[in-house]
């Protein structure tokens, strides 16, 4: 299954996380220990690449859920951008649009954040 | 799709068993994407069943833990619609692994992680019956195409 992720930590407290592939049962174990080190590593800002994400489901968004509630106890957030059609979908009919913040483009996320790439 | 694919027959049935482990379940929905496309659906609905039926094994594989059990996926094809059902013999209370870390903290949030499977298929296919009895549990998926 296709499952890879890709991150850059343009300072010590904001990451660009990349995800590509199937979010789902199986790969999401993974993508919680990316995001766990990243807070045990001082990241406070976690900005969530989706535009390659071809499905995600909810150990998915349990997962992302998660990040957000730990990163926002510590003032810090966890933010989208970029989803297809299909996985904005999903948030939207989950009512998780709601929660999260979606972005169309890293900049863009990096600049309503006020963090810097 | 191709449209060089003959119509469903009434009554076509395609069944599949699978480890109730996390890495079988894309193979599920791998089969089940093939067998969505050959009704008259749209993408849009072919994904949904996918994203349905992948979220019934989730819920199996999430109840069974570390164990032999099997999910047997039935896809009955209609001309239009398609019957799925997902059964496990997960029995009743096996929950072998322990709540994880982020099962407490959607909880925490007020958010079901379990809850989120049963509305994501509710919202995605016409129809959705979940019986769960002691000896496993099974997921029944309808979905229609457009008149």
């Amino acid at each position: 299954m296709k499952f890879k992720t890709n991150s850059r930590t343009p300072d010590q407290t904001t990451c660009v996380l990349e995800i590509e592939g199937e979010v789902d049962v199986y790969t999401s174990p993974e993508l919680k220990q990316n995001l766990v080190k990243l807070a045990e590593d001082g990241v406070k800002h976690v900005i969530v690449n989706l535009s390659r994400v071809e499905y995600l489901d909810s150990t998915g968004l349990g997962v992302l859920i998660g990040g957000l509630k730990r990163l926002r106890e510590i003032e810090g957030n966890l933010v989208l951008v970029g989803p297809g059609m299909r996985i904005l979908r999903i948030f939207e009919i989950t009512g998780l649009d709601k929660i999260f913040d979606i972005y169309q483009t890293d900049e863009e996320a990096a600049a309503k954040e006020g963090v810097s790439l | 799709m191709s449209s060089f694919q003959p119509a469903p027959s009434q009554g076509d049935t395609v069944e599949l068993v699978i480890p109730c482990r996390p890495e079988f379940v894309g193979i599920a929905r791998l089969a089940v994407l093939g067998i969505a496309s050959r009704m008259p659906f749209s993408y849009d609905e072919v994904e949904d069943v996918r994203l349905a039926v992948g979220e019934a094994c989730t819920h199996a594989v999430e109840r069974a833990g570390d164990s032999s059990a099997v999910i047997r996926i039935t896809s009955v094809i209609n001309p239009n619609t398609l019957a799925i059902t997902i059964t496990d013999d997960v029995p009743a209370g096996a929950n072998s692994s322990s709540r994880s870390e982020e099962t407490i903290i959607l909880e925490e949030a007020g958010i079901d992680q379990e809850g989120l499977g049963a509305l994501l298929m509710e919202i995605l296919v016409d129809d959705v019956k979940i019986e769960t009895g002691p000896t496993g549990t099974t997921v029944r998926l309808m979905k229609n195409a457009p008149e």
